[in-house]
């Protein structure tokens, strides 16, 4: 385990690093009170003086593709669970290196030897699960081995649930039972919770019990492996984000009719110059079309980025493993079936338009209508706001809002009648202009060197608009279509 | 001399025809593609985007926006669920009708303006797939009106009216639209009525809804 941080983070500021929730954060703010793990307005408030920076995953697995493979030529088959986190199957390297200390001696002493100076943590335990909150644990370069599971177990606070769990409500519930260890949890009957809380509750229980998921023992139809094979190399990210994409999508579409999903996959590249290159990713939850096609895109950019892959990718395969049931259960109340099938026509719509023109929206503040909505690709992280939402925005355009609004300054002629519009050109033809509302100030940052506009609704015969006047000339800001 | 009657050839029909839950006129079908024929400014982009709001509560729907003017702040203020809306642009021709074509195969509803330029053999093929992947579709043509055969509904803005504003004071708060509806959706009639909407709230009928008798028959 190893905890990132953004590479272009100024060394001698204050810094955040957040999602919704905060991932990293400098000295200075953990002492200010903030944890990692604590949602990001709070963290704000308690560090204002931070500067804050968004979470960028594609980077992140960049940075930590060469410690997985410094830490794979020591012990085979290591899985990356997110970057920065790894898990490594110890049984065999025990067998050879004589214990568990020594394994995890080597596994630090390989890290130091590669200059990493961001601290590592290393833990081992029975399970996933176990090893993971290990590692968080241990002091950074004391590896922390556990030889009671259950026990170590029994001392964690609930919260170590909340990422197996996807959430904190049940968890919630849980302290309002006054359950507030793992200890508490295991304690309880298994049934009592299984008939409370279902199936969630069964897992929890039993990651608490110290019984790590059970891999299923189904066997892996090799065909259901994917592969694409390119006759002229990929070396450009946006190719490669394409295939790596659709590639994801094939698996999860082939998986489909089976009603499984993986916990695992091998991605496996082969480079123009025969070199092989293979990672496994692993996830507590089933893998999701989303997930997948995030990972795998991850895995591609640290190898092309890193130029781990001479000459460009010639062959790309994904191989799934530890297939799980769980992962296609249909929800009662939203089209679960309709979303996943959404998800993937969405993504080929991505595959043959690019990411700019697949788009998801928020609203944010801003006084005009194209201020208010700021756009993400669809499929990404979100872009973060600009305007604070809940700022009181006076002097903001009302509602209704315009159906369609420019995405740049749309210049439109307006003929005046002693400070009154009475014309307005659209196209080749002049309409006249029935009745209007405004004109409404908006004052425009002089420090910035903005001019003063006046905004004003025109009605006309074929219909409304909305233009923005500033000294002689008049733009289109949206269309009441 | 007193008149007992006058011939208009026209009837009025049952409001329900058009706003009921479900089956009216202003409710997308599964399978069915409505084509919406209007100037832009004519009211029918914030019409069309209000039509995918029911479907949005199940699952994503999409905005096919050949310009890139769409604003999804609109299409919220009609009911459409923020986290349920994607917006795909392509202001390219030539790939619109390959990118509908993957879009039906796996969304439930659409809204897609339709750029000048796309072959009618690709508007019939994309209407045979939204048939048999029970897709609803809006589509609204940026020029003239879609062939034969494709719109299930037609819906043909006459006008629209703006009410708030006045010479200089107020502001737009309602606007009224007067459509035609013509097709098969329309039983075969040509139907005219005028909706009202205040932009924050669900499309209201305001008119009788009317109905052309036909003129010609073939028995």
């Amino acid at each position: 385990m190893w905890s990132l941080t953004r590479p272009d983070a100024p060394s001698d500021e204050p810094v955040l690093v957040v999602d919704d929730r905060v991932t990293a954060a400098s000295e200075d703010v953990l002492e200010a009170g903030v944890t990692l793990g604590m949602p990001r307005r709070e963290a704000e408030a308690l560090a204002p003086f931070a500067l804050v920076l968004r979470r960028d995953p594609g980077e992140e697995a960049r940075l930590f593709d060469p410690v997985a493979t410094e830490v794979e030529a020591l012990v085979p088959r290591v899985e990356v669970v997110s970057p920065g986190l790894m898990l490594v199957p110890v049984e065999g390297a025990v067998r050879f290196y004589g214990s568990e200390e020594a394994v995890a001696g080597k596994i630090g002493a390989r890290l130091d030897e590669l200059g990493i100076t961001t601290p590592h943590q290393i833990g081992i335990a029975d399970g996933p699960f176990a090893a993971r909150w290990a590692a968080a644990e241990a002091e950074p370069g004391h590896p922390l081995i556990v030889t009671d599971t259950t026990r170590f177990l029994s001392g964690l606070d609930l919260g170590a649930l909340r990422e197996s769990m996807g959430g904190t409500e049940m968890i919630d519930t849980f302290r309002w039972l006054g359950v507030e260890t793992l200890g508490d949890l295991a304690r309880l009957p298994r049934e009592t919770l299984a008939s409370r809380f279902g199936v969630p509750g069964v897992t929890a229980h039993r990651l608490a019990s110290g019984e790590d998921r059970a891999v299923d023992p189904r066997e892996i139809p090799l065909e259901l492996a994917v592969e694409m094979s390119f006759e002229d190399p990929l070396e450009s990210l946006d190719a490669v984000e394409f295939a790596a994409r659709n590639l994801a999508d094939e698996l999860l579409r082939r998986l489909r009719p089976l009603g499984v999903a993986p916990h695992t996959v091998t991605i496996t590249v082969t480079a123009a110059d025969g070199q092989t290159r293979e990672r496994v990713w692993r996830s507590a939850d089933p893998f999701t079309e989303r997930a997948l096609s995030d990972r795998v895109w991850w895995q591609l950019r640290a190898w092309v980025e890193s130029r781990g892959i001479p000459g460009g990718i010639v062959m790309l395969r994904i191989l799934p493993a530890d297939l799980s049931g769980e992962g296609r259960q249909l929800g009662l109340f939203t089209d679960e079936s309709s979303i996943v099938e959404a998800e993937r026509a969405l993504a080929r719509a991505q595959a043959i338009l690019g990411p700019d023109q697949v788009l998801q929206a928020r609203a944010q503040g801003g006084r005009m209508p194209g201020e208010r909505v700021v756009w993400s690709r669809w499929g990404e992280p979100e872009t973060p706001m600009e305007r604070d939402r809940v700022a009181p925005w006076p002097g903001a355009t009302p509602k209704p809002s315009p159906a369609l609004v420019p995405s740049r300054p749309h210049p439109i002629d307006i003929e005046w009648d002693e400070g009154m519009p009475s014309r307005v050109r659209l196209g080749s033809r002049w309409e006249p202009v029935l009745t209007w509302s405004g004109p409404w100030r908006l004052s425009g940052r002089w420090w910035a060197g903005e001019e003063d506009a006046d905004r004003y609704q025109l009605v006309t015969s074929v219909g409304a608009f909305l233009c923005v006047v500033s000294g002689d000339r008049a733009y289109l800001a949206g269309v009441y279509d | 001399m007193p008149i007992e009657g006058l011939v208009t050839g026209r009837t009025i029909v049952p409001a329900e025809l058009v706003v009921q839950p479900g089956t009216g006129l202003l409710d997308l079908q599964p399978g069915r593609v409505t084509e919406l024929v209007g100037d832009p400014g004519s009211g029918l982009t914030r019409l069309g985007l209000r039509l995918l709001a029911p479907h949005s509560r199940l699952a994503p729907v999409v905005a096919l926006d050949t310009r890139g003017w769409i604003s999804p702040e609109a299409a919220w203020e009609t009911g459409v669920e923020p986290d349920r809306l994607v917006v795909v642009r392509c202001d390219r021709s030539a790939m619109w009708a390959k990118v509908a074509a993957a879009l039906l195969e796996g969304v439930r509803a659409m809204y897609a303006e339709v750029p000048a330029g796309v072959e009618d053999h690709d508007l019939r093929r994309l209407a045979a797939l939204a048939r048999a992947r029970r897709v609803a579709v809006v589509m609204r043509p940026m020029s003239g009106g879609l062939p034969g055969g494709i719109a299930h509904l037609r819906l043909r803005a006459i006008g629209v009216t703006w009410e708030g504003a006045d010479r200089g004071h107020g502001r737009l708060t309602r606007r009224r639209l007067v459509l035609e509806a013509s097709g098969k959706g329309a039983a075969g009639t040509t139907m005219r009525f005028e909706v009202e909407d205040e932009g924050t709230d669900a499309v209201r009928l305001v008119s009788d809804v009317v109905v052309d008798q036909a003129r010609r028959a073939v028995g």
